[in-house]
């Protein structure tokens, strides 16, 4: 087997935060969020990771501070959201250029998993497609993912629906699902016409009597794809704590909610609710309250709610 | 450098205006010929160095400035007040140079002055606003702007820039919803917030007007504070729609005044 990690997006709604780096590099309590996923991975199982040029350089910067030394990188020759090959095109691409012929675990880069990867691959029946899903607490909000009928025996999937506007069903898809190596000509032949719709290959495989399990999850899963669930998603991990990273600093400062201060990252007489800085910030007397404060920004003197800042912003109170 | 030149042919040109009004005012009331009982000498003297002070209270004014607009009331407004001003200093530079007032003899001239210096420099001012904004807008357009936002608000500024030949030009739109529009106004949209950076190094931008995402205020400002680029925010992103807004200060802090509507005009000096 084979894992197949999809990380070439541009993430324009986390814009500035994914202006220099994709969204699988985005930290989340402390390190980043394709780490979370790649961490679990059984160490036998070879991993590629899709990305797009744009962020080429970020990838190979973190691959040289990864210990996963069987990550390999594939760069899609795209730079703008309009030049994308699509999620399954590239998977398709990267089948087909490497001649793959093993059963393949595909992943979302941008999604936090609670629930442990190895239960998938546990439950994974050589030949048979499965899907890792996770039941919303409210079927409204299934309209935003591809949504999992289950058929009555709860392992197989009656019908799969991509972003359906009225949701039969709370269950969704978690961006894990494992594609057999003997279902892959089916999937080259999907991505011809719909490179963009990676749920959909499960409706192909249904619609041509292919069965598809699934194996659902009570434990957190985040697709961090705004800035709430980004902020959700570490509160999640975080709790009610603050989270340091190397040489940060912390002092006479209140806090309250998840606070995480990256590497070099200083905080004095401040207050702070749900922030997340990223590395190298500064931050003197503020009151900063769901914020996320990307690296090098100096902050002083200053109120700010519900706000994401880029790269290198200075705000000094005159 | 075309901007810088054309600011300084203006400078000049509204110096020697100023002189030469001041001389036909001269030359109207005393007659085409040089008077032995109001010396023109003296008189010339006192308007070449009045001429520069006046320069500068008019550049108070900010009339010169880049996105004033000539034609406005207001603008006409400040020129014959510092026409007004021109006279008065002139007066007062001809009694302490010369001891000699024009009581008596000339004061129609300083009637003419000011009427010469208010309109007709107010005139040229027109002219040469129309000339130097129809060269500024010359590809390369001096003023590149980004505008963000592809709204309705958005496409009516454009609208209004092209149609009075704004020296800011608009030569590219970001989106931050992504719009699927492919231009505005005839003028193209890039894409989404991620491409700002490449769209201002790309398109060597002056200035940016926010007409959209209040929630990227912060970092539109930190990139054009990074770049030296000007910005400029839509009122209406922070849902100010009302035609009768103001930026003020109160107590030093600048800020942003809607005052009821309907009140007496004679309100305007007192409110």
């Amino acid at each position: 087997m084979r894992a197949f990690i999809l990380a070439g997006g541009f993430a324009t709604r986390l814009w500035p935060l994914t202006e220099k780096r994709a969204k699988p590099l985005l930290p989340l309590a402390g390190k980043p969020l394709v780490d979370h996923l790649i961490d679990q991975l059984p160490k036998e199982i070879p991993v590629t990771v899709s990305i797009n040029a744009a962020f080429a350089e970020s990838f190979e910067r973190w691959k040289t501070t990864n210990s996963h030394s069987r990550v390999e990188i594939v760069v899609e020759e795209a730079r703008k959201d309009t030049e994308k090959l699509g999620a399954l095109g590239a998977v398709a691409q990267w089948v087909t250029e490497r001649k793959i012929d093993d059963d393949i675990l595909l992943l979302t880069g941008d999604n936090y998993c609670g629930f442990p990867i190895n239960d998938v691959l546990a439950a994974y029946q050589p030949g048979t497609p499965i899907i890792a899903a996770h039941a919303l607490s409210d079927i409204a909000m299934a309209s935003a993912f591809g949504t999992i009928i289950p058929a009555t025996d709860g392992k197989t999937v009656q019908a799969f629906e991509e972003k359906p506007a009225l949701p039969k069903s709370a269950l969704v898809s978690t961006g894990i699902s494992i594609i057999p190596s003997r279902h892959l000509a089916v999937l080259v032949d999907y991505a011809k016409t719909k490179p963009d719709n990676i749920g959909g290959i499960f409706e192909e495989f249904l619609r041509r009597s292919i069965a598809v399990e699934y194996r659902a999850f009570t434990e957190p899963w985040f697709d961090i794809g705004s800035f709430e669930a980004y902020l959700e998603a570490t509160r999640a991990i975080v709790g009610e704590h603050v989270h340091l990273g190397q040489e940060a600093i912390c002092v006479t400062t209140k806090t309250e909610g998840s606070v995480v201060l990256g590497n070099r990252s200083s905080v004095r007489n401040s207050t702070l609710e749900n922030v997340i800085l990223f590395e190298d910030c500064t931050v003197e007397d503020c009151v900063l309250s769901d914020c996320i404060i990307d690296d090098h920004c100096n902050l002083k003197g200053i109120d700010l709610s519900k706000q994401m800042l880029r790269e290198g912003t200075v705000l000094r109170k005159a | 450098m075309r901007p810088r030149l054309l600011l300084g042919l203006w400078l000049a040109t509204d110096l020697a205006l100023f002189v030469g009004f001041y001389c036909l005012a001269y030359f109207l009331r005393v007659g085409f010929y040089l008077s032995s009982d109001f010396p023109f000498r003296p008189f010339f003297w006192s308007v070449l160095t009045v001429a520069p002070v006046w320069l500068l209270v008019l550049g108070t004014t900010r009339t010169f400035a880049l996105m004033r607009s000539q034609r406005t009331l207001r603008n006409a407004s400040y020129i014959a007040y510092s026409a007004l001003v021109g006279v008065a200093l002139f007066t007062l530079a001809y009694y302490f140079e010369f001891k000699s007032s024009f009581q008596g003899v000339s004061r129609l001239l300083l009637l003419l002055a000011f009427v010469f210096t208010s309109i007709g420099i107010w005139l040229w001012h027109l002219l040469f606003h129309s000339f130097r904004r129809s060269l500024l807008r010359r590809s390369p357009a001096s003023y590149p702007t980004l505008i963000v936002g592809a709204t309705r608000e958005a496409a009516a500024l454009i609208g209004k820039l092209n149609l009075h030949r704004n020296p800011l030009t608009p030569v590219a739109v970001l989106d931050g919803r992504g719009t699927s529009e492919k231009e505005l106004s005839g003028v193209p949209v890039f894409g989404k917030l991620d491409r700002l950076e490449e769209i201002l190094e790309k398109e060597h931008i002056t200035h940016l007007i926010q007409c959209s995402n209040l929630e990227q205020t912060l970092n539109l400002l930190s990139a054009c504070r990074r770049r030296s680029i000007t910005f400029l925010l839509l009122p209406s992103v922070m849902g100010i729609v009302e035609a009768d807004k103001q930026v003020e200060s109160l107590e030093g802090h600048p800020v942003t005044v809607v005052r009821p509507a309907g009140q007496p005009w004679e309100e305007w000096f007192f409110r």
